[in-house]
């Protein structure tokens, strides 16, 4: 689905890739918590990784990082091996990972105030100035002065984000931002990612909230049990997810055997059936049916959404291992 | 860059309520002493004999006798908390990620988290050596200092004996939080550290009762800290408190470099 995998990573390419590793394995004592991950992370795109709970998202992060050290693997990270080059590409790079991190003692300000006076690129005199432009993004200007203590679950989650965005970046990575915000909240996130998107930044969201990845994102990665089973651009994967009819009609016995006749593949679901369009038509499947003496009240083109490819990717993911897939995807689509 | 790490440090251990508190209860101590000798001279007119003899309007003895006494147990606690908040904590709360992101190469950090250390236990003691003088002079008066020899020196080089004293203090202090610091880098719980830490002094002190281990007191950190009174003779021996110095580096280095290996190969 992505069309430079096969570019070799010993040219540390110049070629529009932010962010890209090779074989990623990362084991915690006999637990693989990632293994094989060949994530691309094209310059510009906004990526959405996503994966039920425990799928290697935050590990892989944290590798992407230079937080963890992988067991196995290679990582590049905008144009730069890691870990020898950290220090000369993470002062480019923005993160929010893990949940929000700040001291409960100081107050917001303060507490960006002492990340300022960590970040490389961000001269002394100007620390002051980024600090209130940051909190002014997220929206926190007014309860800056408050006890970190105090704050609100959303409120964290927009310090956090605040100092992820301290300086200009070329690379926003950001794990789980939505979480324990409000819809306003939620919406505010959108604009920013939309506002660094804009501005050329790259920006890496990982997330189990797939309507959150469809809305914003341009790119896809899925993660499964610690491997990516798929990943590319978001139109171009749910464009192979194939389409459906959905058929509303009270007679779906006659519709089924009406289309079984014709050769088309469909099922019944809800108040009618489902059709596949694989090798077919609309126009067609509801002539089949009109004429097999099916009433048709209401068919509708059934555009494969994120939530549906993903629940496709980690089921089959599921049957290969023979086993139930019902957790998981519970886990995955909250 | 490195000096703006250093000031957000400190600045940012001075901002906890529990250092503010730590430093409250340091001052105490000298204050404490002062006040508790001055009742027991008009009491018993004499004081109890060897340390009521020597500090009876000898008020410049207080900040040497009350640094000599929290070394102990008091400092050795304090350094252990700012060692524990340092890494451990940061870790806890999620900040130690954040500034490895920044990013800060593990070995600068560990430089900034001993820096950090290094100062506020210098501010604590020379904070403690000043209350010293002052409540010592005003509750006991003082005509210079009288030293163990028996001799007495004049003000100024009191002063400069206290001065001394508070160097050779300070650096058993850091050298002891250089060990916690290594602790730290091991885990997320501070208390884990402060528990090593005291747990190390005080089974330290206990070996160091018994002969039947001699062999092993040379290599006691608790061992030199007697040593450090020779600053009060006259003239100087210089001999127990190189000793005393000398053990205290090691500590120092050994920890810094068990703390950069754990820091540097640790996962984040």
């Amino acid at each position: 689905m992505t069309t430079s995998t096969s570019a070799p990573v010993t040219a540390p390419s110049t070629t529009a890739v932010a962010a890209r590793t090779r074989g990623l394995r990362k084991e915690y004592g006999s637990t693989v918590a990632v293994d094989r991950v060949d994530l691309e992370l094209p310059q510009g795109a906004v990526l959405g990784m996503l994966g039920p709970n425990g799928s290697g998202k935050t590990t892989t992060i944290r590798m992407l990082l230079g937080l963890v050290r992988p067991t196995e693997g290679e990582i590049e990270l905008l144009g730069r091996r890691l870990p020898d080059g950290a220090e000369q590409v993470l002062p480019h790079v923005g993160a929010l990972v893990e949940g929000p991190g700040f001291h409960p003692f100081l107050s917001g300000r303060e507490n960006l105030v002492r990340c300022a006076a960590f970040e490389p690129l961000l001269p002394r005199k100007q620390i002051k100035q980024a600090v209130e432009e940051a909190l002014d993004r997220v929206g926190l200007a007014q309860a800056a002065h408050r006890r970190y203590r105090g704050y609100s679950l959303g409120m964290k989650q927009r310090l956090g984000l605040a100092g992820a965005l301290l300086v200009p970046r070329k690379l926003v990575v950001l794990d789980e931002p939505t979480n324990g915000l409000d819809p306003a909240g939620t919406r505010e996130i959108r604009k920013i990612i939309a506002e660094l998107h804009a501005a050329g930044s790259t920006v890496l969201v990982s997330s189990h909230l797939l309507s959150e990845v469809e809305a914003t994102c341009t790119h896809v990665a899925v993660l499964h049990r610690g491997t990516v089973v798929a990943q590319g651009e978001l139109t171009e994967l749910l464009q192979a997810g194939g389409s459906a009819l959905q058929v509303i009609t009270p007679d779906v016995e006659k519709a089924l055997s009406a289309l079984r006749q014709a050769k088309i593949s469909a099922r019944p679901l809800g108040d009618g059936l489902r059709v596949e369009l694989a090798g077919t038509s609309a126009p067609q499947v509801i002539e089949t049916l009109v004429q097999g003496g099916a009433r048709v009240f209401e068919a509708t083109r059934w555009k494969t959404g994120l939530e549906e490819l993903f629940a496709r990717l980690t089921e089959a993911e599921e049957a290969e291992r023979g086993m139930s897939a019902v957790d998981t995807l519970d886990g995955g689509s909250r | 860059m490195i000096t703006r790490q250093f000031g957000s440090e400190v600045r940012w251990m001075l901002r906890r309520p529990r250092t503010l508190i730590g430093l409250f209860g340091l001052v105490l101590v000298p204050i404490v002493i002062s006040f508790g000798i001055w009742t027991a001279g008009e009491d018993e007119g004499g004081g109890p004999p060897g340390l009521g003899a020597i500090l009876q309007g000898n008020g410049m003895v207080v900040p040497i006798f009350t640094l000599f006494l929290s070394l102990n147990l008091l400092l050795p606690l304090v350094a252990s908390i700012w060692a524990a908040d340092g890494l451990a904590g940061e870790a806890q709360h999620g900040t130690l990620r954040g500034l490895l992101v920044a990013p800060v190469s593990r070995v600068r950090l560990l430089f900034v988290k001993l820096f950090g250390l290094a100062a506020m236990s210098l501010f604590a003691v020379t904070l403690m050596a000043v209350v010293g003088i002052i409540a010592g002079t005003a509750f006991l008066g003082t005509d210079g200092m009288m030293t163990l020899s028996g001799t007495t020196l004049d003000t100024g080089e009191g002063l400069l004996r206290i001065a001394l004293f508070v160097v050779l203090v300070t650096f058993q202090m850091v050298s002891i939080g250089a060990v916690a610091l290594a602790v730290s880098a091991a885990t997320e719980h501070p208390l884990v550290v402060q528990a090593a830490t005291m747990t190390t002094i005080i089974v330290f002190q206990v070996l160091g009762q018994f002969s039947s281990l001699d062999w092993l007191h040379p290599f006691l950190i608790t061992t030199g800290f007697p040593g450090l009174i020779d600053v009060m003779r006259d003239p100087v021996p210089l001999d127990q408190i190189w000793d005393s110095t000398l053990l205290a580096g090691c500590y120092l280095l050994i920890g810094t470099g068990l703390a950069a290996m754990r820091l540097i190969t640790k996962d984040n």
